[in-house]
């Protein structure tokens, strides 16, 4: 416990220093700016973003981007409650209600819980990465090749459970993405695979280009195929802070939400998703009259919005520990840790403690600066969003070509990025969803490399991932999920959950 | 690929058209892959995953084309032509003149056609707004955060 403390106050005395805290300042800032722009989420955010981190040096970067990811959550929940949009599957939840309350005239109130609830969230959530940091990563210090690999296939199937709509394609995607990942030079022959001879893919695909293609472009295309008239707030926003009888209906919904977030967080296979659906399931279920949510229930602002926070910062642990990245964002940060010399792992603890307590007691400092920053911003944020779409859509094309250009200074990045907005844009026509694509792609590399292993050390037997006792669980438990989503009624109640 | 649309209102089934996609990219896939060696699995070759998981995305493939023919589902929506031409247009524009032209150039032409995706776009409007962006980024990318982006490239 004491070792805790003692490593949180390292943290501190790294994080509080006058430039960390400016950075983390202007993170917060432009990524709220930048992930309150409609269709514009996290993702796209940081992949945008990341060259202007690249002058920093490596705590200063990594503090910054948290910075961003955390403005860009919130960016997308204060569309999700004024605009109806939401940035990202994880606040969709929060346009029922959220948006509901905004209609009411209570606007300010919504924002004002939101971004108490996150704030709370995110503080037990801190000392939960500052927990559990130091057992798992001596943890994953038992991890050979063979547990990495069942560890990253359980992961899959979490996100093939978790996805919306069929399995089937949810599967194919995440193959798809392991596809891609084989591109470019083999790891262990320098053979090149699958680049048509091109000299700009021999390293393979970039993650960033993907991601931007996928997700930046082809939402701009289907934005631009469903001119939805935005239902901008035009009343009063309203008192900003909560009184006494909002906080207590809050309060319990807030303490359940974190809970459930941030255990879902931890989860490899982006169970970070999962949180705000489950928190307001949850809500529902346990409310005395249920039929007030979807009608401006503040539980259902509360809660989802708590647990979003908190699994949005506890998917860290996996890639603190493990060095696997749970879900795309964590993936981008895996490149800007690349990028600045940092391989994510379990050795950053013990090779850069400075780095990674630094990271931690920011996580912290950022979550405070957005309950400060946004707030007062409000108003700002409200008028950027009544700027009509065919403007905004132009800038962020801009934005987005400009950050892809500066993270290679590559000509080519840019001109993969167009053509992955268009598999992206055929992705959405025919149905598929490509956030598990993008997770097998970050993950294909790793377990190429963690499978071949561990067939050389077995003499290629696929047994010894059954025979090991810690791969044998993991496979069992990933089993146990996918045999669960098979199952008709559960089935059912999945595709409530995500109709909702 | 992007220009199909089907004008009887009825529309190729959505399920048996993202089949049909994956199969193809299976199929480019395992041509790719066709000479590299596979080797054993004590020792995996090149070959050996890409070509595996072109066959499990070609099987999914088939098996999304099979189900389309059992359970009737939705259809395919109409593409649009106008969005993809002129968004991928101008970001492929942005990335042939950013280092031949400069930023100066490849920001407004890349705010200018890409505006054109959205049929409100006005001219004068879009022209004015492109100059100021471009300023913008120029004075933020260049000057604040010292990126290597060429302003100006022949000289």
């Amino acid at each position: 416990m004491g070792d805790l403390f003692g490593n949180l106050a390292l943290g501190f005395s790294v994080a509080l220093s006058l430039k960390n805290v400016a950075l983390c300042f202007v993170g917060c800032m432009v990524g709220t700016l930048i992930g309150v722009l409609p269709g514009v989420g996290p993702i796209a955010t940081i992949a945008m973003l990341l060259p202007i981190t690249f002058g920093l040096d490596p705590v200063g970067a990594l503090i910054m981007l948290a910075g961003i990811y955390y403005g860009a959550q919130y960016g997308g929940s204060t569309t999700a409650i004024l605009v109806n949009i939401p940035g990202e599957a994880t606040s969709v939840v929060t346009t029922l209600d959220g948006h509901e309350m905004a209609k009411q005239g209570r606007a300010g109130i919504a924002l004002g819980i939101a971004a108490i609830a996150s704030f709370f969230a995110g503080t037990v959530a801190t000392l939960a990465i500052a927990a559990l940091g130091a057992p798992l990563t001596r943890l994953a210090l038992l991890f050979g090749a063979a547990e990495y690999f069942a560890l990253m296939v359980m992961g899959l199937v979490f996100a093939v459970v978790l996805a919306r709509g069929s399995l089937l394609k949810a599967v194919a995607m995440i193959l798809v993405g392991l596809l891609l990942a084989t591109v470019g030079t083999d790891l262990e022959t320098g053979q090149e695979r699958l680049t048509f001879g091109l000299e700009a893919l021999s390293d393979g695909i970039d993650f960033a280009v993907l991601a931007m293609g996928l997700f930046g472009f082809a939402e701009i295309l289907r934005n631009l195929d469903n001119p939805e008239a935005r239902d901008v707030v035009r009343g009063k926003i309203g008192r900003l802070l909560p009184g006494p009888a909002d906080l207590r209906e809050a309060a319990k919904p807030v303490l359940r939400g974190t809970g459930l977030g941030a255990l879902l967080g931890i989860l490899p296979g982006n169970g970070a998703v999962l949180g705000p659906f489950a928190s307001y399931t949850l809500e529902k279920r346990i409310a005395a009259d249920p039929r007030r949510f979807g009608r401006g229930a503040i539980e259902g602002v509360a809660g989802p919005e708590a647990a979003n926070n908190a699994g949005a910062q506890t998917s860290f642990i996996p890639l603190l520990t493990l060095g696997i990245p749970p879900n795309a964002v964590m993936a981008l940060m895996v490149g800007a840790m690349t990028i600045h010399g940092v391989i994510p792992g379990p050795q950053v603890m013990t090779k850069n403690p400075d780095l990674f307590w630094g990271m931690i007691a920011s996580m912290w400092i950022g979550n405070l600066m957005l309950l400060v920053i946004n707030l007062p911003l409000v108003g700002l944020w409200v008028r950027l969003l009544k700027v009509p779409y065919r403007l905004l859509f132009p800038a962020i094309l801009l934005f987005c070509c400009i950050g892809i250009y500066s993270i290679n200074n590559s000509p080519s990045d840019v001109l993969f990025t167009a053509f992955f907005g268009l598999v992206g844009y055929a992705l959405l026509k025919f149905g598929f969803e490509p956030a598990p694509l993008l997770l097998g792609f970050v993950l294909g590399r790793l377990m190429e490399e963690k499978l071949r292993q561990a067939l050389v050390f077995s003499r290629g037997s696929f047994m010894t991932f059954v025979e090991r006792p810690i791969s044998l669980g993991l496979l069992l438990v990933a089993l146990a999920m996918l045999v669960v989503a098979l199952l008709p009624s559960v089935r059912r109640s999945r595709e409530e959950v995500f109709t909702e | 690929m992007a220009g199909w649309s089907f004008g009887d209102g009825r529309g190729f089934p959505q399920e048996a058209g993202a089949g049909l996609f994956l199969v193809a990219l299976a199929a480019i896939g395992l041509w790719l892959a066709w000479e590299l060696p596979v080797g054993t699995m004590r020792a995996m070759g090149p070959g050996m995953l890409p070509r595996a998981l072109c066959v499990l995305v070609g099987a999914a493939g088939i098996g999304l084309v099979a189900g389309a023919f059992l359970v009737p589902g939705a259809r395919l929506a109409g593409w649009s032509l106008r969005g993809p031409v002129f968004v991928l247009g101008a970001i492929v524009l942005f990335g042939l003149t950013i280092r031949t032209l400069g930023l100066a150039f490849a920001g407004p032409i890349a705010v200018v056609v890409g505006s054109f995706a959205s049929p409100e776009a006005r001219l004068k409007e879009t022209l004015v707004f492109a100059a100021v962006l471009t300023a913008l980024c120029i004075g933020l990318f260049k000057y604040v955060l010292r990126l290597p982006i060429p302003v100006i490239a022949f000289t």
